[in-house]
This record gives C-alpha cells, structure tokens and sequence, in this order.
C-alpha cells in the first residue's frame, strides 16, 4: 500500500504535535458535549477515541476538523489555531489539512465513486484530469478502480467507505479523522478498512479515530483516550493485535 | 471544470424532479409575464411612436373665421409654450353620399355623412405630416385625397381616379389616400379649391414644449387663444383624446393581464423560494460533506445558486419564446379594429430583454434566502442532523390531532403541516394565490359576459339592407313595406328600423354617430348605467364613454349638424356599453334632421326580438325568403371577439397559475416524503396500508386548501373588485354595480372547494409515490 506520499503527510515532521487542544469545553443550549479537554497528538500517532454514547466524541473529532467551534479552549491543528479562523479560513483549511471518513461515508450521492474522490482534489485548484488520475489511483490502490463510474447508491457498504478513504486521502492531509468507520460494515467489509487504516498509520499517516468498536482501537491505534461525560478521563498506550 | 460548476451540475441532472419543477414553475410565469408586459407595451407604444414620426398634432383646434383672423391665430401661435404649429387651413364640412351600406357584414363601406375637408397644399410640414400611402398629393382644384386607414379602401369601387359626388360642391377625383394618426381631416382639396367648397373654419394644429398631460394639452389651448375675440375658438381636439380612442381596447386587456402577471410573477417567486428551501432543508447532510471536504461557505452558496438558476434560466428562455408566440395572436386580436390600420402592434424587444433578465434575477432573488441559511450552516449540524425535522416542532399540534376520533391516517396528516411551519406556509400562500387566481378569473369572465351580453340580450335576429354598389341585392319592397312585412311574420314580438347617421356635433370636430331608432325602440333599452332610456323627440341616450370623452353628463344639452340643419338635444340617459363617438335616439329626433327621411334609405338594418319558442335560423330562412335584399343574421347568443379573447386568455392564464400552484404543492409532498422516509418505512413496518400513506400524505395538503380557499376567495372578490373597472375604464366606460355582483352562493362554494382541488391535485402523485416505497429501501438509504 503507498497511497501516494502519505507519509510526511501535510508537510509534518514525525514527532511533530499536529494537534492541540488545551482545555476545550462545548455546550450546546444547557448540556456540556465536552468539559475541558486537552490533548495531543503527535505526526505519525494513531489515536483512538471511545466512550460511551453522547460522552463527546463526535464533538471532539468535530472541533478538530473545525466542523464545528468550542465554546471555550484552543484548538490547534497543525500550527493553526483553529479559533481566529473565519468559516472560510476553516473551509480552506479543511481541503488543505484534513481527511474524513464518516461512519456513513457521506459520498455525494449525484456524482460517481471517481468524482467524489477527485473532487476534493479539484477543490484545491487541481485540474479535472489531474485530479481524476490521482483518483484513480487511488481506486486503484483501494481495489475499486472498477466501481469508479458507479454511483454511491449502487456500491456496497464497504466499497462507499474505500471511495470514502480515498477521498479523504486525495490531498494529503496532515490528520485523518475517521468517525465510526467500520460501524455501517460488516465484519468484513470492517476487517478491510482496517487493514486500510493500519496501513496508511504505517506509512506516516496520523490517524484520529473515534469509535466504539474495541477490536478497531486494539488493531488499528497505538494509543487510546477514553472520554465520559466530556472528559477523557484516561489514555493508554496500545500494542496493536494482529 | 470547477468543483462548484461540477456538483452542481451532478445535481441539476440527476435531480430531475426537482429540475423539472423549477424550470416548469419559471417557464409558466414567464410566459404570462411576457403576454402581460407585451400588451402593456403594445397599448402605447406603436401609437406614440407613430405619432411622433408625423410629427403629430398635440392640439387641433377650429376657429371662426369670421371672429379672427388668420394674423391674429398666427401671432398667438407665436407665445412661449408653443413647439411647431401648422395652419391655419381653410375647413368645410360636407355631407358624404348615403346611399351605400353601413355595417353590413364582411363590409367596410364608407359611412353616410359629414367629412370634414381641409385645404392643405402640402402633406408635409412641422405638424401633421400626413402619410400619403397611395396615389398624389392634390395639386389643383377638382382634386381629392381622402383620408383612410393604410392599405385600407371603403369599398370595392373606391380608388385612384374614382369620382366623388358630394352635396353642394363640384365633382372631385380621387387622387390618393393618406392617413394620419392627428385625425384633423376626413379629405384634404388644394387651397384654391376650397371656396367652391363654403369652409367654415379655420383649422390650426399645434405642437407644445410640453404635452404629457391633458392639463398641459389645456394649457397650451389657453395659450394660443388667449386674447382671441369670445367665441372665436369653435372646437378643439387633444391627441390625447384620439390615443385613447385608438389604444382603449388593447387598454382593456391590460389591467387583467398585469394581474394574472403579478399573480404569476408572485407564485413563481413563492415556488422558487419553496423549492431552493425545500433543497436546502432536504440538503442538510449535502451541505454538511461540502463542507467537511472544504467547500467554503460562498461555494456552497453558489451551488445552490446554480443548481436553482439553471434550470430557471431554460424555463425563462423557453417562457419568452412561448410566450412571444402566445402574445401575438393576442396582439393581433386586439389591434385588428378599425383604427389599428394605423400601426402594427409587435412585441417590443424590450420586453424579451426584460424577462429573460428578470426572472432570473428574481429566482435568484427566491433562492438567496434558504441559500444564506445553507451558508450560515454549520457543517458538523448538517451532517449530523441530516435530513430529519429538528424534533419537537409541531408536536403538541399533532398530539392533539391524534387524540381526537379521526382516522389515524387522516389525524397524522392533519399534523404533518406542522412539523415544517415555514414550507407549509410558503405552500399555503401558493394555494391562496391559486384560489384567488381561480375566483378572479371565474368573476371576470362573468363581468365581461354580462358587459358584452348588455347590448345584445333583447335582440334575436338582425337583417342587413343590401347594397347593389357591393355586389348585393337590394330590396325591392320600400323602409315602410319592409317593416310591415316583418310584422306581420310568425314569432316576431318586436321590430325596430335602425339608421345610422353620421353626424357633425357642434363644438367638436370629430364626427359622432347617430343611431336612430324606429318601431319597438323602447325594447331596444341596453343596460342603463344613469338616467333612463331615451323616448321622446330631442331626446338622446350616450355610452358613459360618450360622456367622459366629451366632459358632459346626464341632462347636458348638445346640438346635432346634418346637411346644414341643426338640432338640440338632451342627453336623458347613459349606458354601460356603446361608442364614445355615439348617440342613440328617437326616430323623431331624425325627423327633425331631415324632413323627410322617407326619401333617401337611412334604415339600413332592422333588429328583430323574438316571440319566446322561436327558431332564429328557421326565423332568419323564412325572412329571407319573405323580403329579398334583407340579409338576416342570429344576434346574440354567440360571442364576440373580444368576450373570446379575454375570457380564453383568462382561462389560460388561470389554467397555468393552477397548474403553477399545483407544482408548489407537489414539491411539498416530494420533499416531505423525502425526509420522513424514515417515518413512512417504520408506519409501513407497523401496518399501515399504502392507501393509508396516500391518506395521510394528501390530507396534509387538502388541509392546507381547505385554508387556501377560505383565504384565496375574499382575495380573489377583492382583487374582482379592483380589476373589472379598471379594465371597463380603460375603454371609458362605467359598470353597474349588477355587473359586479356575480356571486352566487353555490359559485362561491364551489371556488372554496378549489383550494383542495388543487392541493390533491398536485399531492397525489408524490403521496401515492410514497405509498410504493419498500422498507427495505428506507432501511437501505439509512
């Protein structure tokens, strides 16, 4: 698996914090998403978030991708404070740094596998064809070059999330977040993005994982944060199980 | 190609629903928009174009020749105000041949009566530069021009080198034919010839600084005579009066179609906003992965801008070109009178341009709103609340709905309004507009039905006198005979000689007609709108448009010309219908006119009522056959041109805001259906029949018209009451208020109902639609 030059990905040194959040709290209406968290996390890491239902996750993978702003606290995300960014800044910043995989692969259901991974590509400036030979590629490289002219609503759940992958891939970014990847699939279909996500970690990708699946985190992180009730009230380091 | 050029173009082919909504929602209004702004245009346009490149004249004034002097007109032609002037031109009034026929059908001949002739020895000049379309100018005495119509003669024998005998002067020949839109002369002889011709006036015609208004056009007649010897001033004319005559009819149709335009205009902007919500809404979690793969929120904006405006453009370009083939019949139809020879009515360029710019802006304008909320969107809320309604809304509403003793299907679909406040209001002022559009039609064919049938209803069969000079046979039985004869046929109740006379109004220079009336004349009362019928010698009745053209009023007394002799009369009675160059009277009032009327055939039709159970076609074949040389026709019953063009544009017009109104609705239910595929899937998986679905989905939207009618009638009576006298004041005419009363109770039920005939109408398709889902498939997009 190359996916192109993943590693280095976004211009991250190894080692490097890529993400900072210092003291982050979210509240929507009178209920607190997250209470205060901090953390980091360094190029080349894979990071798994669990927890119970409604303990922050979604909200903490949210407020790094910049989807959506914290209340109070810093987000910091590759060197840019995600908090001084306009909605523009944040969209620019979004194409430029960051690749998500949602638990349901929210492709475009109007364009075919080939342009829903080229359009992030196209995006950044990126001619049509340039773009589209990337995606191909990395169709290719995922095993479904042959789905690249099917529509969303025709591929199955696995091949939407590989077509999910390789879009997030398309520009490099410097963090995947990946939200409950393999929670639409079946175990299969699981078992492959995994793979997938081992193997992108391996060559340098940093990984943000959340989930509530254990074997996912076990296989596919090398360090896991626990969140309840908007506090990651642990982290552990993980020796990845075949 | 890019990223935003490409969603949403994936987005306007493979929504098509929507696509197609949205083009068909455009392409309608865009064509009453067009119908609309091209009449609109078409009633001044031409006029003033073609008055302006003759150099028209503003004012046509007649003075005594005897009380001034052609110095003396000429120095106050001189004051300030005064733009050009022409004249003074010697003026006679002579009386045409009568013996030729008048109104009889298919025929245009010349009408018996006066012709004002003027001495002009150049058709140029700085005012009134009259266009002479066939044949010469007059260069000598005994010489012709008369004034017609372009391309138009009366008759078969009038043209170059004809002869024209008239009373009192000597025999002339037709030279050429001219017209002018100033209406200033009927006939134009050289200067010398007009002594042998007895002129009475002098005519000057004037152009001013300032003439828009009719209070300018007063000014400038104050200028010119002020100082002028006290009587001097015989009768004056303002173009704007002449414009009126000529555009009245196209006037007409102007208020109603700007109504069916806006209305259209606004349900067109309604639909759209409804729509481009509708997509927005339903785009939540399209919105959200935009955003999340780093579209900005311009670019999201943008797409839905696109994704609206491209569809909208192809409706608007292919509305403006339907609609350009649909105005110009309309055109044509209108401006096919007798004074339209003038000027061809066409579709202004502008009115193209102006459409296909402006209904794009404005579907812009509908989409900019639900676009800025999509832009003010935050991307993580669109992914994660997806498609389903915010929870909570509506719920109270629908709680109680299910606890009363409804169908449950009926009771949910009584709530589902609720739970999308916004659309369902958007989607109840479409149906409002609908119902309005429907009782506003309905009202005016009404209106224009009982105007029209105002003048018709108490006669069944009207017969022609033939006219040999055409190629007809002439009766051979005398006026008096004639009229004995159908006395005397099987199923005649009433008979009434009818002759029509053109006369010279004192103080005027334009001609009227007399309509003068002998026999049953008393039957012959048309709708009065003041006073009563006229009955007695001296005595006349005259349309309101008659009234309000010549500033005069019931109990006005006037004084009638006719070959030198002179009548007084009173007007004793206005009608609804009727010319405003047009008096009606008494055959005593003719009498006096003329001696002995006896002598010379003034009757020249005779208007027959019918004894209840009469066959007019087997009347009609029997008089025929009775009187050779009548020509009779059925009267009334059937329809006229204008009853046709404006009841079918109406219908059209209504037919197409229904149809609009329709689509609205049927976006609704499609949208709905679409988001709560979830709800229908699980109702489905718990036992409700696909016939329930249809229940529910289409009950939501007959609630709604239910409330469109009961909001759409009153708008629609009140929109009735605004449209109908402008359109009959715009031909200078009043209405009774019998003729806007034309509610009945059950009518008035039955607009109620169109409200939910409309709303099931366009909710069936997409409710039974969603009827057919399979669960699996619910389950499946999940």
């Amino acid at each position: 698996m190359t996916t192109g030059d993943s590693s280095n990905a976004g211009g991250t040194e190894a080692g490097q914090v890529v993400v900072h959040l210092d003291g982050v709290r979210k509240e929507y209406g009178e209920s607190t998403a997250l209470d205060g968290v901090s953390l980091d996390i360094r190029a080349g890491e894979a990071v798994a978030v669990m927890g119970p239902s409604g303990c922050g996750k979604s909200t903490l993978l949210n407020m790094v991708a910049g989807l959506d702003r914290p209340t109070s606290g810093r987000v910091v995300v590759n060197g840019e404070d995600l908090a001084s960014m306009s909605e523009t800044g944040l969209a620019l910043f979004r194409r430029r740094r960051i690749g998500m995989i949602f638990q349901f692969f929210n492709l475009l259901d109007d364009l075919p596998a080939l342009d829903n991974v080229a359009l992030a590509a196209q995006l950044t400036g990126v001619s049509v064809a340039q773009a589209r030979r990337r995606a191909l590629e990395l169709l290719d490289e995922l095993g479904i070059a042959d789905r690249r002219n099917v529509y969303p609503a025709a591929l199955s759940g696995g091949e939407r999330q590989r077509v999910s992958v390789a879009r997030a891939l398309m520009n490099r970014p410097a963090l995947l977040l990946a939200d409950e990847p393999t929670g639409a699939l079946d175990s299969h279909a699981g078992e492959q993005v995994m793979d997938l996500l081992i193997d992108l970690n391996q060559i340098g990708q940093t990984l943000l994982i959340v989930t509530h699946d254990q074997r996912l985190a076990t296989r596919c992180a090398s360090r896991l944060v626990e969140v309840a009730d908007g506090r990651v009230v642990r982290q552990r380091s993980l020796e990845r199980t075949a | 190609m890019s990223a935003v050029w490409q969603v949403s173009r994936a987005a306007v082919r493979r929504r098509r629903l929507q696509t197609f909504v949205i083009a068909l929602v455009v392409l309608t209004s865009t064509v009453a928009l067009v119908v609309a702004l091209g009449l609109l245009d078409a009633a001044s346009a031409p006029f003033d174009r073609t008055f302006d490149q003759q150099r028209g004249a503003q004012l046509t004034a007649t003075f005594d020749p005897a009380k001034v002097t052609d110095a003396q007109l000429a120095q106050a032609a001189a004051r300030p105000g005064v733009a050009a002037v022409a004249g003074p031109f010697a003026q006679a009034v002579l009386t045409a041949p009568s013996n030729t026929a008048v109104q009889a059908p298919g025929v245009d001949a010349p009408p018996p009566g006066p012709i004002t002739v003027v001495g002009r020895a150049d058709p140029a000049g700085p005012v009134d530069r009259v266009d002479l379309w066939e044949g010469r100018w007059v260069e000598r005495p005994g010489e012709i021009v008369l004034m017609r119509p372009p391309g138009e003669h009366y008759g078969p024998n009038e043209a170059v080198g004809s002869r024209l005998l008239l009373p009192g002067a000597p025999s002339l020949t037709v030279v050429g034919f001219a017209s002018t839109l100033s209406q200033s002369a009927g006939a134009w002889v050289s200067p010398d010839q007009m002594p042998a011709l007895h002129p009475t006036a002098s005519q000057v015609l004037y152009r001013f600084t300032g003439s828009g208004t009719a209070d300018q056009v007063r000014a400038g007649l104050a200028t010119v005579t002020a100082g002028l010897p006290q009587g001097a001033l015989l009768g004056s004319l303002s173009y704007l009066t002449v414009k009126q005559d000529m555009t009245a009819t196209a006037n007409a149709y102007v208020p109603f179609l700007l109504a069916f335009g806006v209305l259209g205009l606004v349900v067109a902007v309604l639909i759209v906003a409804n729509v481009v919500s509708g997509a927005v809404v339903s785009g939540y979690r399209h919105i959200g992965v935009l955003k999340s793969l780093g579209f900005t929120p311009n670019q999201v904006v943008a797409v839905y801008l696109v994704m609206v405006l491209a569809p909208g453009v192809v409706g608007a370009v292919l509305g403006t070109v339907l609609g350009d083939l649909a105005a110009q019949p309309l055109l044509h139809t209108v401006f096919s009178g007798f004074d339209y020879g003038y000027f061809t009515a066409t579709l202004s360029p502008w009115v193209d341009v102006l459409t296909l710019l402006g209904m794009p802006a404005v579907i812009v304008l509908a989409a900019l709103v639900p676009a800025l909320r999509a832009h003010r969107l935050s991307a993580a809320r669109a992914i994660s609340a997806g498609s389903a309604p915010r929870a909570g809304r509506g719920l109270r509403v629908q709680r109680w709905f299910g606890g009363t003793r409804l169908p449950r299907a009926v009771s949910l679909g009584l709530g589902l309004p609720f739970a999308r406040p916004g659309r369902s209001a958007l989607t109840l002022t479409t149906l409002v507009l609908g119902v309005t559009t429907v009782t506003l039609a309905s009202g005016l064919s009404s209106s224009v039905a009982a105007y029209i049938e105002a003048g018709n209803d108490h006669v069944q069969s009207v017969s022609y006198v033939g006219d040999a000079e055409i190629g007809e046979r002439a009766p051979t039985l005398a006026d008096a005979a004639i009229e004995a004869k159908l006395r005397s046929l099987p199923g005649t109740a009433q008979v009434t000689a009818m002759a029509p006379v053109e006369l010279h109004m004192v103080g005027s220079s334009q001609i009227v007609r007399g309509w003068f009336m002998r026999g049953d004349s008393a039957g012959m009362s048309t709708a009065m709108l003041k006073g009563r019928w006229a009955s007695g010698p001296g005595e006349v009745v005259v349309a309101s448009s008659f009234t309000a053209k010549h500033g005069l009023t019931v109990g006005d007394h006037l004084t009638l010309q006719l070959a030198g002799r002179e009548q007084g009369v009173t007007i004793v009675g206005e009608t609804v219908t009727g010319d405003a160059d047009q008096v009606e009277a008494p055959w005593e009032t003719l009498t006096a006119l003329v001696p002995d009327p006896g002598t010379t055939r003034y009757v020249n039709q005779y208007w027959v009522r019918l004894a209840p159970g009469t066959n007019v076609d087997a009347y009609d074949a029997a008089l025929a056959a009775a009187v050779p040389g009548l020509y009779p026709t059925a009267h009334g019953g059937g329809t006229d041109s204008l009853t046709v063009t404006i009841v079918g544009s109406t219908t059209v017009l209504t037919l197409l805001l229904a149809a609009v109104a329709a689509l609205g609705v049927f976006n609704t239910v499609v949208l709905n259906a679409r988001e709560r595929r979830r709800d229908l899937g699980m109702l489905k998986s718990i036992g409700m029949t696909p016939r329930q679905v249809t229940l529910m989905m289409v009950t939501s939207m007959a609630a709604l018209g239910v409330l469109g009618g009961l909001l759409g009638v009153p708008i629609g009576l009140a929109a009735h009451r605004l449209v109908v006298p402008a359109m009959v004041a715009a031909v200078g005419n009043a209405l009774p208020p019998s003729m806007m009363n034309v509610w009945h109770a059950p009518a008035l039920a039955l607009l109620l109902l169109a409200g939910v005939a409309i709303a099931v109408l366009g909710a069936l398709l997409p409710a039974r639609s969603a009827a057919r889902l399979t669960i699996a498939e619910v389950l499946r997009s999940e």
